[in-house]
């Protein structure tokens, strides 16, 4: 196996390497021997086929395996000997196109070598830490939002008719032609009116029952119904109206604590309170972050892979592009050419990228398997039902792991950092916090 | 020698297994034969097809055996086999089939 430079310019690297015929015909001999025992063949007890008709039947298979592998070899154990780290999945062509079994294998390896990245000096960043505390206001607003959504329904007075807003309870039998469909019926049925629960014109009808009212319902499936066998048909539902609640607002107190899994009203207090604080803690995490990014990519410079860039440009314009044409669907595009605008904002993310990704792997950060599964786990609550699917589908597709990890180690490393660098606590209102948010998010 | 049409009658086919691999390692291949071929034409087929030359041939004919299907008693094809061995610096590659 030989290696020999071709170009050496700013970040790029061409190699060519040479492997030789019997480099190879030993990797296959190797690799034939190692797959022997297993080996069935008719005529031959398991394992007991004869190396030469081996050679004879899987030779050309396992060939095309030895040379990928030593040329995969070739090249880490290159990477290893040189310290280079390829900036992407290094340009491997073959040179002798016309090669035939016994030819030497020559392999040209063009990639863009990583820059070394130089350590950053923490002492010279400076950031300010936001804190808020949670008010009362705050606090009280949280309780009564509380309030209204543990809302009950208290029965009316037996004359009174219904308003929007109110509950029924009532027993209905649909018919369509006469006849009664499946589904179309239920006994003792807690309807909130105007809640948009039933088919529209449904609830708007009984608005104004009373108690022990019977009423013949007339509606008109809508098109796009679920069932197509009831898509468009007009059906009568036979209701009969049992009672009338009205909605009454939870009162503050023990009792809603007690709904809430709080011991009292102040327990209940308290969780608001840690709750608020926490995603106060939050939010003014992010525009630390935001600081420290900013420093940091003001603090160090040095030389950027050009494809690294590129790539990242074409990806910000093509997302962009799609969010200016919400309507086009697919990926089938031309292709969108980035402007000045978006390689900006490229070098800088691909920079401030490579910068966590050295710190990360300097000061030994790493996401635990702990860690990893709770970051599956939030992502498979999004697919309520199909959680198994994602498991599956996240263990069998190392990409996807890749995407869910990065964050998880982007913040680590960005923890890591604030432990060095230096911060100085500002207590602020959450208005002022919400303003600090909101210029974070205009400016990306 | 040039190979004939009917020296394909005669020889059949090489047999691959262990025991024939063991034959080999003393200069000997095994093939499938016509149960009607006696060792000359065996002989005079193996040096036409494949431009070797011929030391011996042994033959021997494996009986086939009595099998019963659908309750009907019946009987597999019986097998002659030849052994032939080649004079030395002779050799044949089975694999590649006649």
């Amino acid at each position: 196996m030989q290696v020999t430079e071709t170009q050496n310019e700013g970040l790029k690297r061409g190699y060519s390497i040479t492997i030789t015929a019997a480099e190879l015909d030993a990797k296959v001999n190797e690799k034939l021997a190692e797959a022997a025992p297993g080996i069935e063949m008719k005529g031959f007890r398991k394992g007991k086929v004869p190396m030469a008709l081996l050679k004879k039947q899987y030779g050309p298979r396992v060939l095309g395996e030895a040379m990928q592998e030593s040329v995969d070899g070739a090249m880490s154990k290159h990477f290893e000997e040189s310290g280079d780290r390829p900036a992407m999945q290094p340009d491997v062509k073959m040179t002798n196109e016309a090669w035939k079994e016994g030819d030497d294998v020559e392999v040209a390896m063009t990639y863009e070598a990583l820059p070394a990245i130089p350590d950053v000096d923490y002492s010279k960043i400076k950031l300010e830490k936001l804190v808020v505390k949670a008010e009362t206001a705050a606090i009280d607003e949280a309780l009564a939002s509380l309030a209204e959504n543990a809302q009950n329904f208290v029965d009316r007075k037996k004359t009174s008719k219904a308003k929007d807003g109110d509950q029924v309870v009532i027993d209905f039998l649909g018919k369509v032609d006469g006849e009664a469909f499946e589904g179309g019926a239920a006994e003792d049925f807690p309807l909130v009116l105007g809640s948009g629960q039933f088919i529209p014109g449904f609830e708007e009808q009984l608005v104004g029952v009373k108690a022990g009212d019977e009423k013949a319902v007339e509606v008109t499936f809508p098109e796009e119904y679920g069932n197509a066998g009831l898509a468009g048909k007009a059906a009568v539902f036979d209701v009969t109206v049992k009672a009338v609640k009205e909605p009454k607002a939870a009162e503050i107190d023990d009792e809603l604590a007690k709904k809430f899994g709080a011991e009292d009203l102040e327990a209940l207090k308290a969780q608001i309170t840690e709750r608020l604080e926490a995603e106060y803690a939050g939010a003014s995490r992010s525009v630390m972050k935001r600081g420290l990014l900013d420093a940091l990519d003001k603090a160090v410079s040095f030389e950027l892979p050009p494809s690294l860039v590129e790539a990242e440009a074409g990806q910000i314009a093509h997302t962009l592009w799609h969010e200016e044409n919400p309507d086009v669907q697919g990926h089938d595009h031309d292709t969108i050419e980035p402007t000045d605008e978006h390689k900006k904002l490229a070098e800088r993310r691909v920079r401030l990228g490579l910068l966590l990704a050295e710190v990360g792997q300097k000061a030994e950060v790493e996401v635990s398997d702990a860690e990893m599964t709770q970051a599956v786990m939030n992502q498979a609550r999004q697919y309520p039902g199909q959680e198994r699917q994602f498991f599956e589908f996240v263990q069998q597709n190392p990409q996807m792991r890749q995407q869910i990890q990065a964050p998880l180690f982007e913040d680590k490393v960005v923890d890591h950092m604030f432990e060095q660098v230096k911060t100085t606590e500002k207590e602020i209102s959450k208005d002022d916090l919400q303003k600090a948010v909101e210029a974070l998010e205009d400016d990306v | 020698m040039s190979a004939k049409t009917e020296h394909y009658d005669v020889v059949r086919k090489p047999i691959i297994t262990e025991k024939t691999t063991m034959a080999s390692e003393n200069g000997a291949v095994v093939f499938e034969v016509a149960i009607d071929a006696n060792k000359p034409q065996i002989k005079e087929a193996v040096e036409g097809l494949f431009g070797v030359k011929v030391k011996a041939v042994n033959t021997t004919i494996t009986k086939g055996k009595v099998k019963r299907f659908r309750g009907q008693l019946g009987k597999r094809k019986d097998v002659k086999k030849a052994y032939v061995t080649l004079e030395e610096g002779n050799t044949i590659d089975v694999t590649t089939g006649l």
